[in-house]
């Protein structure tokens, strides 16, 4: 192994790039790892590409997919050193990275690092997810700021979030048919009291309030406080089934797109394992950090939504946040500068996330557990349905553990991302205990793929 | 108060075997067990069942790992009917690569050692040249010389296995009941667990690692030590092993389980690189299609592991009551437990012939 990395990114969405620009200019000899091929993260994912190539599609993918262009731009300007395609399947507490490019596996050392992986969909087990034609929103949106691509048929859209209307728009930017929207249990009352807050981002609440008018002036179809969502259909999707208003209704449609908001993507930081608290406002574990970003880790940090859910801006301040604390620990800056910098961006941040609580509460996470049906498949991978988790805790499985190494929910090639949270649920609901008791998959290194091979002739 | 005739501390491999064994045979037990992040060799072993080269220097051991591998079919057709599935055990034999000449002289040395040990009560294991290893796996790499191999061993789940065996308890088993003071009194002993408190005429103490806390509760010190080994297991891959080893397996389901790795780090159960390096590179070597397959997860369990690795078998000094069951070989030993070991504990007790599996022969051949 080399000499040691001052400072390792992993990912290169707002909150990496932002902080390896500030790093880098202070005089730290920063690396980013990033498992896509570019920079951009998913909410600026392709962004050279489309400023260059595509530039009449930024009109619909709006404002806020041109303001990351700015912190991308100071990230390639930078003397950070950009490594794509390489993906990190392991860290250590010692700081020892495994990471994996072209085939080849080999370790690398760093003086600090910095999770900055970001957010992923929150999985929304329904009746028929697995079949084709049945997508999230995120992967649909993946899909057209990468490449362009937008489905052909009608398009169906079930559940609630910021995400989703914004794919909406974008859509209807882009000549596609919504069927209809179908919204589950927004909670518009719920949220009032946050408004005041809220009143901080009224650039936040402005674009949000333009989306839903740009859709419904478009005649888009949205029904409200839809549940029972249900994808039907044989071999692929003909038809979304849901219930409103006491009656079951059903809209034929190729293709159905869900969404139940975000959460964090804690893979990295539960497989070190560092640290991590059941946030019940955002209804999933968070890594456990200070204001800079440190976990419990000596020099490992977390930034940006990975450490809970703030949105784009949010996250490129804490980005900075989280190197300035780099800076300032490998004695870059004195600690006067660290204070006086570290206070303008920490409010800086404070303004950024003052519309948070207004969107938790607006668009609450859903409580699936007790309506799931014993039929309906919670783990993809490994084809096991919450029936087989109840009747795992029936035989006295208390925890995500034993129910895994049971059931082998949690066991497939996604390691456990998209059915880690809903079994927990189904226990928690079971057992009638708090998530935070019932805990979570003890997540087993590699977390990205990795073969034999590799390992074998690991460097 | 919760009274039971026998409780069973620990409902890993070894006690959940012993619990229905005792269970089968009318006695009313009680399986204690810790909750979801416990150390687990049973959650995190490599699922062989396994006789060749157990009990070298030790024939009550060789007698004993033959003598289980004997009853796991009969162990396993009655488990798998009483639950109602399958538990993905195979008995077809088992492999030892040989990479080298000298491997294999070394390797055909220990088997012959064994073969004299064990004399007329037969062995069955025998060395192999490389063209008969490569017509019982074609999927064999260049390097391999040649092979030992016994047609006794085999391979299982593990994870079904404890499953099943947990199925079979039903309401004996208590789960997040780890024993937190156990107490002698007249006639028997008192157990704290969890919220409860339990009381029978005897205690088998049957908790791995955590059987060293829970003997010093009784006054008793056990040689026993924590030993971690590394185990990968790749994507499921079509059907090219039919035969288990030391190292690699293909499971039933078509992953691969990749192993055999010994670090003495006390209850460091982490993952090293160097040492998932090797294990790896071995796998390569005997077998070079795995090479392209994906690595799913990894992970550290700790053996059970007493000086000399074999059980131990023995009641705690003044306690006749209090019976100890501990070993690294849960798996293989499971039926051995349920069928056997479980019937000279209804019976009232361990007989004669298990006196060699007491810890005192460390005392022996210290003294000597």
């Amino acid at each position: 192994m080399s000499e040691p990395i001052d400072l390792a990114i992993i990912g290169a969405g707002p909150a990496g790039m932002a902080a390896a620009a500030l790093a880098a200019g202070h005089g730290l000899d920063v690396v980013v790892y990033d498992e896509n091929q570019a920079p951009g993260g998913q909410i600026y994912r392709g962004f050279e590409a489309v400023a260059a190539d595509r530039a009449a599609d930024l009109d619909f993918l709006g404002d806020s997919y041109r303001a990351g262009l700015a912190i991308a731009h100071a990230f390639r300007a930078s003397r950070a050193r950009y490594q794509p395609s390489t993906s990190v399947w392991l860290i250590q507490k010692d700081r020892t990275i495994g990471i994996s490019h072209a085939g080849r596996a080999r370790m690398v050392e760093a003086r600090r690092i910095l999770i900055a992986t970001g957010a992923m969909e929150r999985p929304v087990p329904i009746p028929g997810w697995t079949l084709p034609g049945v997508m999230t929103v995120g992967a649909a949106q993946t899909a057209l700021k990468a490449a362009g691509l937008v489905p052909r048929g009608p398009v169906v859209l079930g559940g609630k979030g910021p995400l989703l209307y914004q794919l909406a728009a974008q859509y209807l930017g882009a000549g596609v048919t919504i069927a209809a929207i179908l919204e589950t249990g927004a909670r518009p009352l719920a949220a009032l009291p946050h408004l005041v807050q809220a009143w901080w981002r009224t650039d936040y609440l402005e674009k949000g309030l333009a989306l839903l008018r740009q859709i419904k002036n478009a005649g888009v179809t949205i029904i409200k406080n839809v549940s029972g969502l249900r994808a039907i259909g044989d071999g692929k999707l003909d038809a979304v089934e849901y219930r409103c208003g006491g009656t079951v209704q059903r809209i034929a449609a190729p293709l159905l797109l869900l969404h139940e908001g975000v959460i964090a993507n804690v893979q990295l930081t539960m497989a070190i394992p560092a640290a991590h608290r059941w946030d019940e406002a955002q209804r999933c574990w968070h890594p456990v950090v200070d204001e800079y970003g440190d976990t419990d880790l000596e020099g490992i940090a977390v930034a940006g939504d990975g450490a809970g859910i703030g949105g784009a801006e949010a996250a490129a301040s804490m980005g900075r946040l989280a190197a300035l604390a780099a800076v300032h620990a490998l004695g870059k800056i004195s600690d006067g500068e660290f204070r006086e910098i570290g206070y303008d961006l920490q409010r800086e941040r404070r303004r950024y996330l003052a519309g948070r609580p207004f969107l938790d509460a607006l668009y609450p996470p859903p409580a699936v557990a007790a309506a799931l049906a014993d039929d309906t498949l919670v783990c993809r991978c490994e084809e096991v349905s919450a029936g087989e988790i109840r009747r795992a805790v029936a035989l006295g499985c208390t925890g995500p553990n034993q129910t895994k190494s049971f059931t082998r929910a949690g066991m497939g090639p996604c390691q456990g991302r998209m059915c880690g949270l809903t079994v927990a649920e189904v226990i928690a609901d079971r057992l009638d205990r708090p998530m935070a008791e019932v805990g979570y998959y003890r997540i087993r290194p590699p977390i990205k793929p990795l073969t034999v091979g590799e390992l074998a002739g690991l460097e | 108060m919760i009274e039971r005739d026998i409780l069973v501390l620990g409902g890993g491999l070894v006690g959940a075997a012993i619990g229905y064994g005792l269970q089968k045979r009318g006695l009313r037990i009680a399986v204690l067990d810790e909750g979801d992040v416990a150390h687990r060799a049973s959650r995190g072993n490599f699922g062989l069942v396994w006789v060749q080269s157990k009990g070298d220097g030790f024939p009550p051991y060789a007698d004993w790992a033959r003598h289980a591998a004997d009853v796991w079919p009969d162990f396993c057709t009655e488990l798998e009917q009483r639950v109602g599935f399958k538990i993905g055990y195979q008995k077809r034999g088992g492999f030892s690569l040989c990479f080298s000449e000298k491997d294999f002289a070394a390797r055909a040395n220990l088997i012959k050692r064994m073969h004299n040990q064990q004399g007329p009560k037969g062995y069955d294991c025998e060395m192999m040249e490389r063209a008969r290893v490569e017509k019982m796996m074609p999927a064999i790499g260049p390097d391999v010389v040649g092979a030992s191999f016994c047609p006794h061993d085999g391979h299982v789940n593990p994870l079904l296995l404890l499953r099943a065996l947990h199925t079979a308890l039903g309401v004996d088993y208590f789960n997040e009941h780890r024993a937190s003071a156990i107490r002698a009194r007249r006639g028997g002993f008192e157990v704290d667990a969890g919220a409860a408190v339990f009381a029978a005429g005897r205690v088998v103490l049957a908790a791995g690692l955590g059987n060293l806390p829970l003997a010093r509760m009784l006054g008793a010190e056990l040689p026993i030590r924590p030993q971690r080994g590394q185990i990968l297991v790749t994507e499921r891959l079509p059907a090219f092993l039919d035969f288990p080893m030391s190292g690699v397996r293909q499971t039933v389901e078509g992953t691969v389980m990749l192993g055999s790795s010994r670090e003495e780090v006390g209850y460091d159960n982490s993952i090293k690189t160097d040492v998932l390096k090797t294990i790896t590179r071995n796998a390569v070597r005997a077998f070079p299609l795995l090479a392209r397959a994906r690595i799913l997860r990894a992970w550290g369990a700790l053996r059970v592991l007493a000086p000399d690795e074999h059980p131990i078998y023995q009641t705690l000094g003044d306690h006749a009551h209090a019976i100890v069951a501990t070993c690294h070989s849960g798996v293989s030993l499971a039926g051995a437990h349920s069928e056997t070991f479980a019937g000279y504990l209804a019976q009232g007790g361990l007989p004669a012939h298990f006196a060699p599996f007491h810890s005192r022969r460390f005392d022996v051949q210290a003294a000597a």
